[in-house]
């Protein structure tokens, strides 16, 4: 399973905190509000009770009583009930008024002259039952329907409910908004590294105005200068070695040019042995230069806008190949945002290593996949072996098949330059088998299609 | 006889060049400092300019500034630097071309003679062109600002006559470098600093052009 972000984390602790904080309010708040309210309308329930039981005692007082016309004369509204227990007979204000209705318990406490109060259930309701004494033996009863109180709770419990909800979510959304605060400092941190690996070695945080943070971006900016210091000492070094190889090359270069246009005046061994000189400083020459594209690793893709069509067909041309070889896709876009000098150079790259060792080049197509520019350089050679795919693009690996047919005139490090160059770009290079046979080259360049 | 001055403080390097040169049939000098070199050029005139950048005493960018006071002809800068600040700099100092070494003797020559083509006359004869306060002869190789002659080096002159010969047209870096430099492809930073260098000496702002005007990813454009 994923696991969740720093920020996710702490936002769904708060929203369950607030949650938990919420409810359990709620929760007491509704039972002491429900309590409060119960007994109120109990004490109000008894009393009333009490009042109804002195009529109906001054009403039983008279000679030969009418029972029930006395409970009817009781003013009890709609929501109280008389119940009368008299001489082991039931009366009450409607017949279906049962005197099941009171628990057995309470009949014996009434009528042992002790006043009860009890809640019952009838016909699904909530009744408040009030039982009070009367002389001779004689229960009165009042029942009292709490469905109007049931009502309010029920109303209170979902306000209750809603507003714990919004409690927690607003507690989440509190999280939310505390850790965008509180990490800040971590995205200034990604966008300044983000910054740097892109090659902007001049980025630096800004020193921190809180001591909690100050060690972060001090450490932080110190890397940076180290980091920069030897990206300077590095290029310093490359550019040294290249002052330092390149001069002696000169003077052998144009020696051996001396040589190659006097061959006719050399005996055959002479000249053999001077056409090897021409021909391996032109090797070196290569390796010097691909040596040092590579030690220039790192550096940033110069990106510009540059017509990826007229520039393969004029590396095809300067290679001597024929410009139909490119075929960009119908529909694409021809203007690029890419390195001019690396796509240059992969591209010319990718042909040299067509001719050596692919028989042949036999199509560079260019394509677009949303904003990925895409080469691709085919050739008629016997493929790359599943095995070597791999570490192809490694530096001075020659693949078996290339040794086999002795293609040993390269340098090694054609192939490793591509890589690099596609890395510089965000992208990379893969070689697949290219449907009917050959070898497929592909480079991809991410960001490079608007 | 084309005479090439090589400017190069390496004696071996100094030595092969010459012999190679003489080889395809130039007439070749050494100068082993930018002062003996400047002084060889006073005296006598050669075709073309070789020069070192990293030379005792006065250094090569100096020593091109020093040249290009009173002398237009071609220089090409041979240098084992290949830093963009490097070539820039030369390229500003007044060279015309640069050449990271090691370079083969048969490009190196192919170089210079496009450089003289390119020095010797104007390709196609255009009449008079009057571009705001910029009037510019062709045929008499001379620009006049507000009626005051302005000194351009040969290329400086062709890329102007280039682009005033396409005047309200757009020429990308690549169509400049065949026409102007005549290489088929090239280092388009040769143009950016020649365009450059030819702001500060026609425009009136050259921080904000009115005439030469940059179009971004497509190249440069003369307008009135």
């Amino acid at each position: 399973m994923r696991h969740l972000g720093l920020r996710a984390r702490v936002t769904a602790g708060f929203a369950v905190g607030a949650a938990l904080l919420a409810s359990s309010m709620a929760l007491i708040s509704y039972d002491l509000t429900r309590r409060s309210l119960l007994d109120e309308r109990e004490r109000t329930a008894v009393r009333a009770a009490y009042f109804d039981a002195g009529v109906v005692r001054i009403g039983l007082n008279t000679d030969d009583p009418d029972v029930v016309e006395v409970l009817r004369s009781l003013d009890t509204g709609s929501s109280r009930r008389p119940l009368l227990h008299l001489d082991g007979s039931w009366y009450g204000r409607t017949a279906e008024t049962a005197a099941t209705s009171v628990p057995a318990a309470l009949q014996q406490q009434v009528r042992a002259g002790q006043p009860g109060v009890q809640r019952v259930q009838l016909a699904g309701q909530t009744t408040l039952l009030v039982g009070v004494p009367l002389p001779d033996g004689a229960s009165y009863y009042e029942l009292t329907s709490l469905r109007e109180l049931e009502e309010t709770f029920q109303v209170l419990a979902l306000a209750l409910t809603a507003v714990a909800i919004m409690v927690a979510g607003a507690g989440a959304a509190f999280g939310w908004y505390a850790t965008r605060h509180s990490l800040r400092p971590l995205t200034a941190v990604a966008d300044a590294a983000e910054r740097i690996s892109a090659g902007d070695f001049t980025t630096r945080l800004a020193p921190a105005t809180d001591p909690d943070l100050t060690r972060l971006s001090t450490s932080f900016n110190d890397m940076v200068d180290q980091l920069a210091r030897r990206n300077e000492r590095d290029r310093r070094f490359a550019a040294d070695v290249s002052h330092e190889l390149r001069s002696p090359l000169q003077t052998l270069y144009a020696a051996a040019s001396v040589l190659t246009r006097r061959r006719g005046h050399h005996d055959e061994r002479t000249a053999t042995a001077a056409g090897l000189v021409a021909d391996e400083i032109g090797r070196f020459q290569q390796l010097v230069n691909d040596l040092l594209e590579l030690a220039r690793t790192d550096q940033p893709a110069q990106r510009e806008s540059v017509d990826i069509v007229a520039l393969a067909s004029e590396v095809c041309q300067s290679r001597e190949l024929p410009k139909k070889l490119v075929q960009p896709d119908s529909g694409m876009p021809t203007e690029w945002r890419v390195d001019r000098r690396r796509t240059e150079q992969l591209l010319v790259n990718l042909l040299e290593n067509a001719v050596r060792y692919g028989g042949g080049p036999v199509a560079v197509r260019l394509s677009a996949v949303d904003a990925t520019g895409i080469v691709e350089v085919d050739d008629a050679g016997p493929g790359v072996p599943v095995a070597d795919r791999g570490v192809i693009f490694d530096r001075f690996v020659r693949s078996r098949a290339a040794r086999a047919r002795g293609g040993t005139d390269g340098t090694g490090l054609g192939l490793a330059i591509v890589a690099q160059h596609a890395t510089a770009h965000g992208g990379h290079a893969v070689v697949v088998d290219r449907p009917g046979g050959g070898a497929r080259f592909r480079v991809e360049l991410p960001g490079s299609v608007e | 006889m084309t005479a090439v001055l090589v400017i190069e403080d390496d004696d071996r390097i100094r030595l092969a060049l010459l012999l190679a040169l003489e080889e395809e049939g130039y007439t070749a000098r050494g100068a082993a400092s930018a002062e003996e070199g400047l002084r060889m050029q006073r005296s006598d005139p050669a075709d073309n300019v070789l020069f070192d950048l990293m030379l005792p005493g006065i250094d090569g960018f100096e020593g091109i500034r020093q040249l290009r006071r009173d002398d237009d002809v071609p220089i090409v800068v041979v240098s084992a630097r290949d830093d963009t600040h490097d070539i820039v700099a030369a390229l500003e100092a007044g060279a015309d071309d640069y050449v990271v070494k090691p370079v083969a003797i048969k490009e190196l020559s192919a170089r210079l003679r496009a450089l003289r083509r390119r020095a010797r006359a104007v390709a196609t004869p255009v009449a008079v062109q009057v571009i705001g306060d910029l009037e510019i002869s062709p045929e008499a190789g001379e620009v006049r600002r507000a009626g005051a002659p302005v000194a351009l080096t040969r290329t400086e002159f062709r890329l102007l006559c280039e682009l005033a010969e396409h005047a309200g047209r757009v020429l990308s870096r690549q169509q400049l470098l065949q026409r102007v430099w005549g290489y088929d492809s090239g280092d388009e930073r040769l143009v950016d600093v020649h365009v450059g260098r030819l702001r500060q000496k026609i425009e009136a702002e050259p921080g904000n052009p009115r005439h030469l005007v940059t179009l971004r990813g497509l190249g440069y454009k003369l307008q009135r």
